[in-house]
């Protein structure tokens, strides 16, 4: 009974460049349609933080956060909890903006932060931030955060990026230096959600792998560690020497309820007052919009939700095969009625917030006439049974994703009769997450998977990892490209994008290589994930991110409303 | 007596060295490991993937790494969970309370409603009582946990707002009668399937007991049917369902899956599925280690409980 | 069940007790109808669908959520629109076949090996009851992970499976039985008379040990139809779109506030078939009573 596991959201926060995002929008009508109708008028009008933290706020969470050591390998729930223990040195913020934590400001080459050729850094730091014993946080603290990923010995939770620094140098307590042995622009995206963990502590560890910091943290955040009961919850308390705004509550109270559908029943009784990750089923969304004093809020996710094919299988070789496919798609009715119009139908693997994404790349159009024709017309002909075949290859094969997923399975299964119609037989065979993401996905033994995937670099539009030819896991290479996907011009564009700051190169590179991917179709996108959370009427300053993994980032701003 | 104990001791250890060799291979070789949850990773590389399986020891052959994992176990050492980096024992001991809680009210409530249940239908054989409670059996049988739980909440927690929808005490408030409160649901829910099987097998008991000889011969004597019922029948019925306590003992601490997830109640079989669905391989073998050693107890227990109840039986 | 009915009657008066059992079955008008109601439901799903106009796989989505009795949908559709009636026959096939074979395969071998470790004792009942042991030390789960890992999931490896997690339960409890009985007046008087060992166990013994045999495979059964769904749960079973009575409920979870009969009506058809066995069960428990000879 094991949930779905990180496999579908399994990913990380994005940063999106101006514009109001569909998030916003949407989370903001939900809201005020709602709160007119029952928001006591008092509430509101008292919506005021406290002067001290008061009060008690339990989230829940459908995965059991484990991993305190935010530079250990860890998944989305770990970093709703690390968000409110550590500091990062600068975040996005809901509108997409960086905003200074632990640094005093964010470097840019304008600033001469960052020098022209993107090769050397320059950091400078808050002089009054305290680790949560109390000792002085500095910049002692940010360098051994960086050698820590870099060293050899210990568990890195991804050193993409960091194993790039050079020569970092302690200036003084309140600066930092470094150098980049190439540019590499996600860098400045990927320190968004890189948390600084304290020297004078890790430091002294024998092994920082097995140390008992990891099970009681000590931060710079705006909440302390307090206690955690093992498969139950984690409690965390108001830090009174936190340097930024707030915190407004005395306690958090991190609650893992390990299935939907009883997350859910707990937020319609109140024992729990925010509904997190993975919050509620696309089935629950119209119970949860009539509750009382509860605000729900659908926002837009960065995750987008494909059919991923193995091109290394005869089946998928053909690009006719793979075009008929995505002609052959009901995704309309897979998202208006399966998903109940939530989420936003795509035909391209970033979200739309992106500043790279590209607005101009071909919808995906339904059209089984066109696909039987296409598929006809590449000689792929109906054999035993009504499926086609071609040179001794069926168009038969596997479609895979995490057992037990129901709404999802019956978007595979719908799938399933769209292609039947037109020739092609899919068999359904799911697996639980710990074999479907082991192997079976890294080393491309799958035929297809249907995989709610984020493919960006962190908050940067990079999705090297995912389509760059030197990326297939299967053929010894770094990164998640399991479809086995390989395209030189997609290579150079993508590299081009990765190593130059201007914001016009990047998007012209970023965009031409999504026309590209659109045609090659080595991915058959369907819709961009909402998410659907929510939390009780009286709770303030919850403001959904598409910049973050969890909507917990700003946890410090929130309040109950008296 | 004394030499039937060694004997079964020795027999024990021998045993559970077995469960450990076959859980161990079996774990180790299903498809799936504990990599899986860092492959998703983003920037997780092969040659990071290789690394931490090295640091993990999971790179070793099979035989080396159970090697190292007996030496440990029997030195007292069950190695650290992959998930939170706790000592095993500890994250027994962390959710064996709940656990307990929950099994143990379950338990008294199905043995006494259970009994209750069984010698009546047993005595008003083809009566609507009977006929109610063994519909009703069959229906607990039938229906899922999870589903049933869900029904129970949602009737009871999310309408009628009377009971706690799952955890094991409000946090913030640790009063007995919080504890108690949140007892009620899961405890009765899980008690439901034990009381079926329970008055089933009692109910069969019975009813072959009634017919046997010595009944009829104290009936014929003119013994009270009071005193037939009470001082016979129930005593020599209750014998078989020793085996049947002795089965279900382990569950005691081992816990209840399904249960245990509808009601967020942090026990042992809760820790188990997740630990199975993680592949958190030091905890799974902690946990089967255990439950094993529930299991021989709990049937040892059964075998001289047997023989001592009932004078016929020998024990070799 | 399918023991206790196997005996091989040589003499003429064992063929007097089965019809003396037979006529007791048939006079026992609960067996009666749980028998009708197993057979009902065996035949609704073996030639219901050849007869019903609805597929139990075509997707309609227009129809989703089409409720009982308001369409031409009998019973309803489901999530996608499928015909419920059309799926709880096709479910049947599934649910019957695991619940029934894997019931009666874990019961002959649990009989079995509980009868034989019972009657001899000693050194051999030590051996197979060690063993029993041993299985029953790994979690239901447990063995589920292990055994689906290592063969291939389609109905007939399922229904292997499950029964592989059944049968020692009813192996102790058999045991249990036996070790006491083989003791009492009349098996010691068979065993001076100079029957055979097997003629004792399976002739004397084990018709006096039917009852908790009969109530462990009614519990094997319903544990069986819904272990079934578990397993596909856990991705080593059947897979979508085959509809199992199992399946069906566990899919109903989300809708139990908006579609109650998506969970009520496979719930109901296992209910059924589990009672109906149950009545069955306990008519045979009756029938084949060697006391009741007497009266």
């Amino acid at each position: 009974m094991t949930d779905d596991a990180r496999a579908d959201f399994g990913c990380f926060p994005r940063m999106v460049h101006g514009g109001i995002s569909r998030r916003r929008l949407l989370g903001a009508s939900a809201a005020v349609g709602a709160s007119g109708l029952f928001l006591p008028a008092a509430a509101r009008a008292a919506s005021k933080p406290p002067a001290h933290p008061t009060g008690h706020m339990t989230i829940g969470f459908s995965q059991e956060p484990t991993v305190f050591n935010p530079l250990m390998p860890h998944i989305e729930v770990d970093q709703g909890v690390h968000w409110n223990l550590f500091s990062p040195l600068w975040l996005a913020n809901e509108k997409g903006e960086l905003v200074p934590q632990l640094a005093a400001e964010v470097p840019t080459i304008a600033n001469g932060g960052i020098s022209k050729d993107g090769l050397s850094w320059r950091v400078k730091l808050r002089p009054d931030v305290k680790w949560h014993d109390g000792q002085p946080f500095s910049a002692k603290d940010v360098k051994f955060s960086f050698d820590l990923l870099n060293n050899p010995k210990f568990r890195a939770w991804s050193r993409g990026g960091y194993e790039l620094m050079r020569n970092i140098k302690v200036e003084s307590p309140t600066e930092i230096t470094w150098t980049m042995a190439k540019p590499y622009a996600p860098m400045i995206s990927i320190l968004c959600w890189t948390f600084m963990v304290p020297e004078h502590i890790l430091g002294k560890a024998a092994d920082p792998n097995t140390s008992s910091f990891n099970q009681a943290p000590v931060g710079t955040g705006a909440f302390m560690w307090k206690q955690r009961v093992p498969g139950d919850h984690i409690t965390l308390e108001a830090n009174p020497h936190y340097f930024g705004t707030g915190p407004y509550l005395q306690e958090i109270v991190f609650k893992y309820i390990p299935d939907l559908t009883v997350m859910f029943t707990q937020f319609q009784t109140g024992a729990i007052d925010y509904i997190g990750l993975q919050g509620i089923t696309a089935d629950h969304y119209a119970q949860a919009k009539k509750l009382k004093y509860r605000t729900v809020v659908v926002g837009p996710a960065p995750f987008v939700e494909s059919i991923m094919m193995n091109l290394s299988k005869p089946q998928f070789a053909d690009q006719a095969v793979r075009e008929a496919l995505y002609y052959g798609m009901d995704n309309k009715t897979i998202v208006e009625q399966i998903y109940y119009g939530l989420p936003k139908l795509t035909s391209s693997y970033l979200p739309t917030q992106s500043w790279a994404y590209n607005p101009h790349v071909a919808p995906h159009v339904y059209d089984p006439a066109k696909a039987k024709s296409i598929l006809d017309a590449a000689g792929w002909k109906p054999g035993s049974g009504g499926i086609r075949e071609k040179n001794g290859v069926r168009l038969s094969f596997q479609n895979s994703t995490t057992a037990g997923n129901h709404v999802r399975e019956q978007a595979q299964q719908l799938l399933q009769q769209n292609w039947q119609d037109i020739g092609v037989d899919m068999k359904i065979k799911n697996m639980p997450p710990a074999v479907i993401w082991g192997d079976y996905f890294n080393m491309s033994h799958y035929d297809t998977v249907m995989v709610g995937e984020d493919f960006m670099t962190g908050p940067d539009p990079d999705v090297s990892q995912f389509f760059l030819s030197a990326a297939i896991p299967a053929k010894g290479g770094a990164g998640q490209n399991t479809m086995e996907y390989s395209n030189a011009e997609v290579d150079k564009l993508l590299q081009e994008g990765a190593s130059t700051f201007d914001h016009a190169t990047r998007q012209k590179d970023y965009w031409k290589a999504a026309e590209i991917i659109r045609h090659d179709l080595p991915l058959l996108p369907i819709f961009q994930y909402a998410t659907i959370e929510g939390t009780k009427k009286n709770l303030m300053g919850y403001e959904p991110s598409v910049y973050v993994s969890t909507n917990t980032w700003n946890v410090n701003t929130w309040y109950w409303a008296t | 007596m004394t030499r039937f104990l060694l004997r079964r001791l020795a027999q024990s250890l021998v045993l559970l060295w077995l469960v450990s060799v076959i859980g161990f291979a079996v774990l180790h070789l299903a498809p799936g490991g504990p990599l899986a949850e860092f492959t998703l990773i983003p920037g997780m590389t092969t040659a990071q993937l290789k690394l931490i399986a090295h640091q993990m020891g999971l790179d070793r052959p099979l035989p080396v790494q159970y090697w190292e994992w007996f030496r440990r176990m029997l030195a007292g050492n069950w190695g650290r969970s992959y998930r939170d980096s706790q000592p095993v024992l500890y994250v027994i001991a962390a959710h064996l309370w709940p656990t307990l809680e929950l099994m143990v009210s379950s338990t008294v409530i199905a043995i006494l409603l259970g009994t209750w249940v069984g010698v009546l239908g047993a005595i008003r054989r083809y009566s609507v009582f009977d006929y109610l409670a063994t519909v009703g059996a069959m229906i607990a049988l039938s229906i899922p946990t999870f589903w049933f739980g869900l029904v129970v909440i949602y009737i009871f927690s999310v309408k009628l707002a009377w009971l706690p929808a799952g955890n094991l005490y409000t946090i913030g408030n640790g009063s007995f009668l919080d504890y108690a409160v949140h007892l009620i649901s899961p405890s009765i829910v899980l008690a439901l399937v034990t009381i079926a099987i329970w008055s089933r097998y009692l109910r069969a008991s019975m009813l072959e007991v009634v017919n046997q000889d010595y009944i009829r011969t104290a009936r014929a004597k003119g013994v009270p049917e009071q005193t037939i019922l009470f001082r016979h029948t129930i005593r020599n019925a209750l014998l078989p369902m020793i085996t049947i306590a002795g089965l279900q003992l382990p569950t005691l601490l081992s816990g209840a899956l399904v249960t245990e997830t509808v009601f967020t109640w942090p026990g042992m079989g809760r820790l188990f599925l997740d630990s199975i669905g993680y592949r958190d391989y030091p905890v799974v073998m902690g946990i089967l280690m255990f439950s094993a050693v529930l299991v021989l107890l709990g049937n040892l227990a059964a075998d001289l409980l047997y023989a001592a109840a009932d004078p016929r039986i020998r024990l070799d | 069940m399918a023991v206790a009915t196997e005996t091989p009657p040589r003499v003429s008066p064992a063929r007097r007790a089965r019809s003396r059992a037979l006529a007791r079955f048939v006079r026992h008008r609960l067996a009666l109808f749980g028998l009708g109601a197993i057979i009902v439901l065996v035949l609704l799903c073996a030639v219901g669908p050849y007869i019903w106009p609805y597929n139990d796989l075509r997707i309609d989505i227009r129809h989703r959520f089409a409720e009982p009795f308001m369409s031409a949908h009998i019973l309803g559709a489901d999530a996608l629109g499928r015909d419920l009636f059309a799926r709880l026959m096709i479910a049947g096939r599934v649910s019957l076949t695991v619940g029934f074979a894997a019931m009666a395969i874990s019961t002959v071998i649990g009989t079995f090996v509980g009868t034989i470790a019972g009657y001899f004792g000693g050194a051999i009942g030590s051996m197979l009851m060690r063993f029993v042991d041993a299985v029953l030390c790994f979690p239901s789960i447990f063995l589920l992970l292990a055994l689906a890992a290592f063969v291939q999931p389609n109905l007939f490896t399922i229904t292997l499976v499950i029964a592989a997690t059944a049968w020692m339960e009813v192996a102790r409890v058999v045991e249990a039985q036996i070790r006491s009985l083989r003791e009492r007046d009349f098996a010691l008087a068979a065993k001076v008379l100079g029957a055979s060992d097997a003629h004792i166990m399976f002739h004397e013994l084990l018709p006096n040990a039917v009852a908790p045999i009969v109530v462990a495979s009614t519990l094997n059964v319903a544990r069986a139809i819904l272990l079934e769904a578990y397993v596909s749960f856990l991705g080593y079973g059947i897979q979508p779109p085959t509809p199992s009575w199992g399946n069906m409920l566990n899919n109903a979870q989300e809708y139990l506030a908006t579609a109650p009969w998506l969970a009520l009506l496979p719930g109901l058809f296992i209910i059924l078939a589990v009672t109906g066995f149950n009545f069955v069960g306990d008519g045979l428990r009756d029938a084949l009573d060697p006391r009741l000879d007497i009266t």
